[in-house]
């Protein structure tokens, strides 16, 4: 369970988070959606730390990144995370990328984490793929060997940071594939996107943010069909367009 | 008219050996301290960030020959007994060349995006292994006909180090000459072999220079 407590984040004086209250239980999926600026891919840095907040209290499972003495690498072991722009490895071929943290990190032997790997590349489609180096790749390719990357190290998490914006149209699908096939296996999942058919079929909350503030939050049909504030109807009205 | 090359043959052969030997040590030192200081110029905390700028900033604004000089003399004092110029050179070599080289892979780190390094992170890799695995290699690759030509330098540089008596190329063409008398020919040869190297090491950086650039991997 992650526990997101009256988080506040100022970048100098500008702030950016504003007293975020949020509980993910373990088998949810969440969606974070609202207008760009809004915080969201902030808060997903916040939850694994890979950026400090000011105020307020993130638990992930009983531990507080509170802490000072918290290891934010072991934390980081049972979050994966996957970026907007892919933010694979240039220099390894697909196989490498996924292999990296558990033959580093987890210590296992090189055979095993390459089965493992196989594996992973498999179930994301492209095992075909697991020798050529990202710049082969399409971007639909490259995001799912990114999916697998982080799978590897079988978090208890994943968060998602707009993974299909920076894709073309028809590469969108298979991504969100992989996504929704992962939700209904029981993964925690934590998506920052604006792909209201994934959040339709798979999202158990929506949270909508507005300058640094969770504004809304709801089931897709709570949110979809009858939104509370006016800023959720302008954006709803625009992605809809 | 080269007879007297001919002649000093395997003695000047003997200083080339040396040019190569002091080369190696400054590259591969110059190399990892310099992966280290590149890091250390991209740090966060002041306590490394302030000393290992001040060192950059200072070696970079003195003269390499000066430092090669200066080492050699206090040397004795700090240690307490006189030093060879060929472990003398090497170590002011590594410490001058590291200031160069850390530069060429600050700017090679500052070429890889921050989300590539959480990236890393998010998947449990620690700064160490990020830079042992990510950023090390990949500015190393991206930085590869920056890092070949401040070699070139390096090599042609240790010739500064007849300065100290070490029998290094120059050094044996200028004892050759005292007793010979052949200035034009020993030290136009030493100029050739230096070229030979030299330009073999250019055409290198620009091969590395298209090969990467065809790969398309970085």
């Amino acid at each position: 369970m992650i526990e997101i407590k009256n988080v506040s984040k100022w970048f100098g004086d500008f702030q950016v988070l504003t007293e975020i209250n949020e509980t993910i239980d373990r088998g949810q999926t969440v969606v974070i959606c609202g207008p760009s600026g809004s915080g969201k891919s902030t808060l997903l840095r916040c939850i694994n730390g890979l950026e400090p907040y000011q105020k307020g209290e993130i638990i992930v499972d009983g531990t507080s990144l509170n802490d000072p003495k918290v290891n934010r690498y072991k934390l980081r072991e049972k979050i994966g995370m996957v970026f907007q722009r892919f933010e694979l490895y240039p220099h390894m071929t697909a196989l490498q990328n996924v292999t990296l943290a558990p033959i580093k990190v987890r210590k296992w032997p090189k055979k095993k984490a390459e089965e493992k790997a196989m594996q992973l590349l498999e179930r994301v489609g492209i095992p075909e793929k697991a020798h050529s180096h990202p710049a082969n790749l399409s971007g639909g390719q490259q995001q799912r060997v990114a999916i697998a990357r982080s799978l590897a190290m079988e978090p208890a998490y994943m968060m998602f940071d707009e993974p299909t914006s920076a894709l073309d149209p028809e590469m969108i699908k298979e991504v969100l594939d992989v996504m929704i096939d992962l939700a209904k296996e029981g993964m925690t999942m934590l998506c920052v996107t604006h792909e209201m058919g994934f959040a339709r079929e798979v999202a158990d909350e929506i949270i909508f943010m507005d300058a640094g503030r969770i504004v809304e939050r709801g089931t897709y049909e709570e949110f979809f069909n009858n939104p509370q504030t006016q800023r959720a109807k302008d954006f709803l009205s625009q992605i809809l367009q | 008219m080269f007879d007297v090359v001919f002649r000093n043959f395997g003695f000047l052969m003997g200083g080339l050996w040396v040019t190569v030997k002091l080369s190696i040590f400054a590259l591969v030192g110059g190399i990892f301290l310099g992966m280290l200081v590149g890091l250390a110029r991209l740090s966060k905390k002041p306590w490394v960030y302030y000393p290992i700028t001040g060192y950059v900033n200072f070696l970079r604004n003195v003269p390499l020959i000066l430092v090669i000089f200066w080492f050699y003399f206090v040397m004795p004092i700090l240690v307490g007994q006189a030093i060879d110029p060929f472990p003398s050179a090497v170590i002011s070599f590594i410490v001058f060349e590291a200031t160069y080289f850390g530069e060429i892979f600050r700017a090679g780190y500052q070429t890889i995006s921050r989300d590539l390094i959480n990236a890393s992170y998010s998947t449990g890799l620690t700064y160490a292994q990020t830079a042992r695995y990510i950023s090390i290699p990949i500015a190393f690759r991206r930085m590869l006909p920056s890092l070949i030509t401040q070699s070139i330098v390096t090599f042609q540089d240790t010739s500064l180090a007849f300065v100290i008596g070490l029998p290094e190329l120059v050094r044996r063409a200028s004892i050759v000459d005292n007793l010979e008398v052949r200035s034009i020919q020993l030290f136009g040869f030493a100029a050739m072999v230096y070229f030979i190297f030299c330009y073999v090491g250019s055409r290198s950086s620009r091969h590395f220079e298209e090969k990467s650039r065809k790969a398309n991997i970085l």
